[in-house]
């Protein structure tokens, strides 16, 4: 969204270094995500995408031996700072993952984890009703309106990752990390979850890891390229993809390595 | 002289193995191809040498005995001895065939003692040429079948899935066979006591059917009011359900704890020191809850000026419960662990915390195994003797309060079948009884796991 045509930036990362025990994954890494704006991390596998998209809501904090320097400001605040609350910073930052990742609950319930933990419904119609608009949101209620109370596990890979989506944004976060959220699922899949983001981006800001450049062109309005734990280009997608200053960028997206 | 002939017939089968893989050898290096490794050549060689002669081996030895018996007495019959004195005099042949017998040695007697010990080394040395014979025959003839396009392969691989198989029915039947004495000896029981009198009554003394001599006549009325199970099930059921009560907890806790919190470090070191309770031996736990726990409850108890039994359900289940915690905590402990990542990252993803993820997520997703390892602790509870034979005293009492004695099924057992038994006693019957309620309940309380295990399957996956 544009405030006085400038663009409202709504996550700044500096200087952001990661460590896997002694072995550095990022370098030194800086990038400006836009608010409500699609932006796409593409890069070969290894490069630090994930380990980057990972920081954003502190997710890497499960893994023991992981260690984040540098400065993340979302809303300018670091969320690296001590004082950072990490269920509060979660509750704003929703996260899809590569795999559909349904809890072993209902439809029903696996929507309404969120806002039980955060407390956000005071009664059952309220919760009904932030189930039945998640859902709606994340297009999926006309196939599940019946079999709410089935087990999410049931339903098919792609409805999976539909429901993973309506509950990532069922406590109706700011932010949208996706890890390449259609790596598990079929094309006619993928063109609905693909359409999902460019609806959601109206409300949420969403950022998408991403091994396909075709799905970063279409779904992204800027690009982020990684490259061995650095963050060689960004920019908007037009130019990573039309015109890139760099030469391993211009080589990437063409196939030639990666 | 057999186990002579039996490491004879082994180093055959060695040998005929390594001329099976030379006559492959050979065949290999006249630049045919096999179609097998030469090692299966061998092994169909040493199985030909081996199993029949193996078989014949004994079919002899079951059969040798019976025969040469039948020849042996050949000579009495017609002459109106009866079954029983036929076996004395061939016993009293086989003792001075042996150098043995000390009475009076009548020309009978040691015509057929003569005759006894012609037979048996006829037997010996026609055993060792009948068999020696058969493994050149088979040996013979699966040699001269080895050839480049023979199979050999096929009938060995045909072989160990018998072999296997007949290991698998070896267990099959043996359980088979424990449940059908159970069953006669169980039916046999309740032949004398009625079913309605041992489910529903409330007094068990067997030793009442101690003062019953053998030779009298039995009859029933005597033993009514003896054989009442349900202060025996009571007991059985109250300490297991003391036992539970510590056991489920604190081993789900520290199942909990080792999956979720513990750090690698200390799971590495408190997982195995956990596991030491389950290695020590159960009598073990019986002395300590009869020595330890048992005086220090009554102590305990006393001060507070409670009336406590030296030998308490309490002592007794507690420490039972304590030999279960392993069993659950390690159980629990491997099913959270198997619990998939891709959960707790999205329920940690969700901004949930690390106790909402475990109660909310992790929790009900590995409840099928947890619950299958809580029964598996019941079964054990139920089925467990030596703490309660030590611990909990040997009297049946029909009593809820844990701090009396109390006795159980697997006690009583063991106070029936201590010492001198009569079959065809309704008291050692009495055990078979108590046995076969012990069965159908693990086995009910088995097919309730399975059953719950299976309906959250299919609910979670």
């Amino acid at each position: 969204m544009k405030k006085n045509g400038i663009k409202m930036i709504k996550i700044k990362a500096k200087n952001v270094d990661v460590f896997y025990g002694k072995k550095q994954a990022l370098y030194n890494i800086g990038l400006d995500i836009e608010e409500n704006q699609v932006t796409a991390l593409i890069g070969p596998s290894g490069c630090g995408k994930s380990t980057f998209l990972r920081c954003l809501n502190r997710m890497n904090d499960v893994i023991d031996i992981c260690r984040v320097k540098g400065e993340i400001l979302i809303n300018d605040f670091n969320i690296n700072d001590k004082s950072c609350d990490v269920v509060r910073l979660r509750e704003k930052i929703g996260m899809v993952f590569q795999k559909p990742n349904p809890f072993p609950k209902t439809v029903y319930e696996n929507i309404s984890y969120g806002p039980t933990i955060h407390g956000m419904a005071q009664s059952k119609q309220e919760m009904d009703e932030i189930v039945e608009t998640s859902l709606k949101k994340a297009a999926l209620w006309e196939e599940v309106k019946d079999r709410l109370h089935e087990p999410g596990t049931g339903l098919s890979g792609g409805q999976q990752q539909r429901l993973c989506i309506a509950r990532a944004i069922s406590v109706r976060p700011e932010v949208i990390l996706m890890d390449e959220p259609c790596s598990a699922l079929d094309p006619i899949a993928t063109a609905q979850i693909e359409e999902l983001i460019d609806e959601l981006k109206k409300e949420h800001t969403i950022i998408i890891v991403t091994h396909s450049m075709a799905q970063a062109a279409r779904v992204s309005q800027n690009t982020g390229f990684f490259h061995l734990g650095q963050l060689i280009e960004h920019g908007s997608t037009d130019k990573i993809f039309k015109n890139p200053d760099n030469t391993k960028t211009q080589d990437y997206i063409t196939g030639r390595f990666g | 002289m057999n186990l002579i002939l039996f490491t004879f017939i082994v180093l055959l089968g060695f040998t005929s193995y390594y001329f099976g893989r030379r006559k492959a050898y050979t065949i290999q290096s006249s630049k045919k191809r096999l179609t097998a490794l030469p090692q299966f050549y061998g092994y169909y060689l040493a199985i030909w040498c081996a199993i029949p002669a193996f078989i014949i081996f004994s079919l002899w030895a079951i059969f040798e005995p019976t025969i040469v018996k039948l020849l042996v007495l050949s000579d009495y019959s017609n002459q109106g001895y009866l079954d029983d004195e036929l076996n004395l005099i061939y016993e009293k042949t086989k003792s001075l065939s042996r150098g043995q017998f000390t009475g009076e040695i009548t020309p009978f007697i040691e015509a057929s003692a003569e005759k006894y010990l012609s037979l048996r080394s006829i037997a010996q040395n026609s055993k060792a040429v009948i068999v020696l014979s058969i493994i050149i025959a088979s040996v013979a003839y699966a040699y001269k079948r080895i050839s480049s396009n023979s199979r050999t392969r096929e009938p060995v691989e045909k072989f160990l899935n018998a072999v296997l198989f007949t290991a698998s029915l070896a267990a099959i039947l043996t359980t088979v066979g424990i449940v059908f004495s159970l069953i006669f000896q169980t039916i046999d029981f309740f032949k004398v006591i009625p079913l309605f009198d041992f489910v529903f009554g409330t007094h068990w003394y067997p030793a009442k059917a101690f003062v019953r001599d053998s030779s009298e006549a039995l009859d029933p009325t005597m033993y009514s009011d003896t054989f009442g199970a349900v202060p025996i099930f009571a007991g059985t059921f109250f300490i297991a359900l003391i036992a539970m009560c510590v056991a489920i907890p604190i081993g789900l806790m520290s199942g909990i704890y080792l999956a979720e919190y513990a750090s690698s470090k200390v799971r590495q070191y408190a997982k195995p020191l956990i596991e030491i309770l389950a290695g020590i031996p159960t009598v073990v736990y019986g002395f300590f809850a009869a020595l330890t726990v048992g005086p220090f409850l009554k102590e305990l108890g006393t001060s507070m000026g409670l009336e406590v039994s030296a030998e308490s359900a309490l002592a007794a289940g507690g420490v039972m419960g304590i030999m279960i915690i392993p069993f659950i905590s390690s159980l629990s402990d491997d099913v959270i662990t198997s619990v998939p990542q891709s959960l707790r990252d999205g329920s940690y993803a969700m901004g949930a915390t690390k106790s909402e993820t475990i109660k909310r997520v992790i929790f009900p997703a590995a409840l099928p195994g947890i619950v299958g390892s809580i029964l598996l602790g019941v079964s054990r509870a139920i089925g467990e003797t030596m703490i309660v034979v030590m611990a909990s005293g040997l009297a049946a009492n029909l009593t809820f309060n844990p701090l009396e004695s109390t006795s159980t099924i697997t006690a009583q057992i063991v106070v029936i079948l201590i010492g001198d038994q009569a079959f065809g006693d309704p008291k050692t019957q009495a055990a078979f009884a108590l046995g076969m309620s012990l069965f159908l309940v693990t086995l009910c309380l088995n097919i309730v796991a399975l059953r719950v295990v299976k309906k959250y399957r299919e609910k979670y996956e």
